[in-house]
């Protein structure tokens, strides 16, 4: 149980950490602009840890989130209340979701080439529509998504949060869940006790795709503009969180909760090391030590639960 | 016991604990050369962790091991088998996409510059050691492609090949047709002329005497029975292994069958099954025997839709029905307990009370959402009916022992309330307790209306089981027996050539 407390432990030992390093951490403005800065990574990550727990990677979200920020923002530019604009986001994103899913269990493709290709073609694409130009020109009131605030906390925090309690409830409280763990566990057994394997697959990559295409409407909110270049490389950020967290690249393990925190250990520390003045080369080599951390404390974990 | 000879292997005393508990209380096994040395015991007897004490893989809390008189205490398995130990693994441990040479010198290959290897040499003299023993295989076929005993064969030339003095056999035959076994056994014997001592781990208790010189039988990690074969009876030995006396034939009630259930009709694929038919009633068992490669697995997987059929109909209840997919043949009231019940059965990391819902979670979900409490009902109930021994629902299906396992992957189907069952071979790698709980389990689903099929490879359990048996032999069936027929009638007709058939 200690041991299982440790990613959370972990995540209080440095924020004490931080708060007593740095003057600057525990104001509100800082502390803000945490929340602001993880919520594209967080919503993300919430989706990956699902497909990761069926056993499945995406690795175009990057992409998709570009292309629903980009899609999102055209719609508010030519004239579509924001409320439309950020559905719109949210479907382009549910839609590259659906076509994932879709490709794996049709054409029975490593979710891994899959999604290789996807993240080509959306990048692509995305690129097409835009000329390489970011799109301009936003209604102010979409600022509100990515810069508000709703009873005193930025106002993504409750997105945040919303969101992560659905995906939890989902996981651990519904069938997709249990079709998820079932999938990601054995997949064989799973077509084997009749359980719709390939229906509740694309559903979970729709799932991904749909919080990835939210991701991209706060992206383009906090940037003010829909970017084609945006997310590059998010996609390993979102995986990395989902392992920090101890989902199993091999499938049927994984938690919201754990995500969450493996999500924030990343932005605290990214933080943190700007507040401290490392510099941010040091910080990327520091969060990929963090992982190598993270996952080989949980593997020991496992193995001497497996002797006992 | 007096041995003229000096010992191989004397362990007495060996004891082992894991966390809380305790795998081995009290260890004794004296082993000398030439001879086999049968080890049996029930599941969790503490079989498997006295080998790896022997075998270096895990070390004794307490206890003394002699090795050839010597005072020994193997690090790991490398100084183990430098010593002069092996072990012959159950499952496969082998590198598939490696040919049979390459697998038999992995992580044992000549040392030369840059990591060279030269896979001339290696094939020359992987076929040497092949052609000594006279082993049918081929050093350059790839190790995925060959039959579970032609793996059974690699995993011996890899635990020989560098001059062992005891090899362990670890339940070799649980995965082998009768003439594969028979190939074991000439392998056995061969290696036990030229003086190697045998350790000989196996649940199939009509083939000891085949095979084995000596018997030690642990209980409950415990050496409880040690002397020669020759004079203990099966039903001894039976007693040793479950402390109890118990129906040391397992006989099954005949009673009047209920109306048609399943038939099939001209059933083929593109290989096995080449024209099956067959019908099964309610409150029937029927055997399905045959040789390996006689098509019963694939007959099983045609009919529940993993393998769809090209050709033929299926009638469940009188009513024809097309399977594609075994969500189709689930939903047809079809279960299947598959044969390999860690790749296919079940969840392993999952808890077992996932397990047992995952093909009716409908039944215990509104909505979409699981009722949490239904669940933990339901786990209850077919624990407890099935006598899964388990710490609780929450714990994962994979530390369960193997009988256990194939209760879990029962109860699955029972409370799906399927009303056709296919069984592929139920009782591989389970010991003999859970076999008779899993018989009975069998009678109860045919007394209540339930038809069952079973495929086994264990002549003698469809003998005890079933009321009538199949045979199948080279994809079609070709013959009926009546419940109460011999070994020899299933022989005929499972091994007759095509010709003296016609």
């Amino acid at each position: 149980m200690m041991q299982r407390l440790l990613p959370f432990v972990s995540l209080i030992v440095l924020f004490t950490a931080l708060a007593i390093a740095s003057p600057h951490f525990l104001t509100q403005t800082n502390l803000a602009s945490v929340v602001r800065q993880t919520a594209v990574i967080n919503t993300m990550s919430l989706g990956m840890t699902v497909i990761i727990i069926a056993g499945g990677i995406d690795l175009s979200v990057g992409a998709m989130l570009a292309m629903s920020g980009v899609l999102g923002t055209m719609a508010m530019v030519s004239g579509m209340p924001v409320g439309a604009g950020v559905l719109i986001g949210v479907l382009a994103g549910l839609f590259w979701g659906a076509v994932n899913g879709f490709l794996t269990t049709r054409l029975r493709i490593a979710p891994f080439i899959v999604t290789l290709g996807t993240l080509g073609i959306i990048r692509g694409l995305t690129l097409i529509i835009t000329s390489g130009l970011p799109v301009h020109g936003v209604p102010l009131s979409f600022a509100f998504l990515g810069a508000g605030n709703l009873l005193g906390v930025p106002f993504v925090l409750w997105v945040v949060v919303v969101c992560a309690l659905a995906m939890h409830v989902i996981l651990e409280h519904t069938r997709l869940g249990r079709y998820a763990f079932a999938i990601g566990s054995n997949p064989e057994a799973a077509i084997y006790a009749g359980v719709p394997v390939a229906f509740n697959t694309t559903a979970i990559y729709a799932l991904g795709g749909l919080l990835t295409g939210l991701a991209g409407m706060i992206e383009a909110s906090r940037l003010m503009t829909g970017q084609p270049t945006a997310g590059n490389g998010y996609e390993l950020q979102a995986i990395a969180a989902v392992v920090i967290g101890g989902g199993s690249l091999t499938g049927g393990e994984g938690s919201i909760i754990g995500t969450l925190i493996g999500a924030l250990i990343m932005g605290l520390l990214a933080n943190g090391s700007d507040l401290l003045g490392i510099s941010p080369y040091l910080q990327q080599a520091i969060i990929g030590a963090v992982i190598i951390l993270a996952v080989s404390v949980d593997e020991l974990r496992k193995r001497r639960l497996a002797k006992e | 016991m007096l041995y003229t000879v000096p010992l191989l292997l004397d362990l007495s005393g060996v004891q082992k604990r894991f966390g809380g508990v305790t795998a081995l209380r009290d260890g004794n096994l004296r082993v000398a050369p030439g001879e086999v040395h049968l080890l049996l015991g029930e599941n969790g007897a503490g079989k498997s962790t006295l080998m790896k004490i022997v075998a270096g893989v895990e070390r004794r809390d307490a206890g003394c091991m002699l090795w050839q008189g010597r005072a020994v205490s193997f690090r790991s398995s490398t100084e183990a088998a430098a010593a002069g130990i092996a072990m012959v693994h159950q499952e496969s441990l082998l590198a598939p996409h490696l040919s049979v040479a390459e697998n038999i010198f992995l992580g044992r290959e000549d040392r030369r510059p840059f990591g060279w290897v030269s896979r001339q040499r290696m094939i020359e003299r992987a076929s040497l050691l092949i052609a000594r023993h006279h082993f049918p295989l081929d050093a350059h076929a790839s190790v995925g492609r060959l039959s579970p005993a032609g793996k059974q064969l690699v995993e011996i030339c890899r635990a020989i090949q560098h001059g062992s003095s005891l090899l362990i056999f670890d339940e070799p035959t649980s995965s082998l047709s009768g003439a594969e076994t028979e190939e074991v056994f000439r392998i056995v014997r061969a290696l036990r002329q030229r003086g190697m001592g045998v350790i000989y781990i196996t649940h199939r208790l009509e083939e000891l005497r085949a095979i084995g010189d000596q018997v030690t039988i642990l209980r409950d990690g415990a050496s409880v029975h040690t002397g020669t074969l020759a004079g203990l009876s099966t039903d001894r030995i039976i007693q040793h292994m479950v402390g109890r006396e118990m129906e040391s034939i397992y006989a099954r009630e005949a009673y009047p069958p209920g109306p048609e259930l399943l038939r099939v009709e001209g059933l083929a694929c593109r290989l096995v099954p080449r024209d099956v038919s067959f019908s099964l009633r309610a409150g029937e068992i029927v055997g399905l025997a045959g040789l390996i490669g006689a098509g019963r697995t694939e007959t099983c997987r045609a009919i529940f839709g993993v393998d769809p059929p090209e050709r033929g109909r299926i009638f469940v209840g009188g009513r024809e029905v097309r399977i594609r997919s075994p969500r189709e043949a689930v939903a047809a009231g079809i279960a299947l307990v598959t044969e390999d019940r860690q790749r296919t059965g079940l969840a392993l990391r999952l808890p077992i009370a996932y397990n047992i819902t995952m093909a009716n979670l409908r039944a215990v979900s509104h909505l979409g959402v699981i009722d949490g409490q239904a669940q933990s009902r339901v786990t209850a109930e077919y624990t407890e009916r099935l006598r899964i021994r388990c710490a609780s629902g929450r714990q994962a299906a994979g530390r369960l022992s193997g009988g256990n396992q194939q209760k879990v992957a029962i109860a699955k189907w029972l409370f799906r309330h399927a009303r056709i069952f296919l069984f592929d071979e139920p009782t591989r790698g389970i010991d003999v307790g859970a076999k008779v709980e899993v018989f009975q389990l069998m009678d109860e689903l045919a007394r209540s209306g339930a038809a069952v099929l079973m495929v086994s490879s264990e002549m003698q359990e469809l003998l005890q089981v079933a009321d009538r048996i199949l045979v199948m032999r080279q994809g079609r069936i070709s013959g009926e027996l009546p419940g109460r027929t011999t070994q020899e009638e299933i022989m005929r007709l499972a091994a007759l050539h095509r010709e003296a058939g016609a």
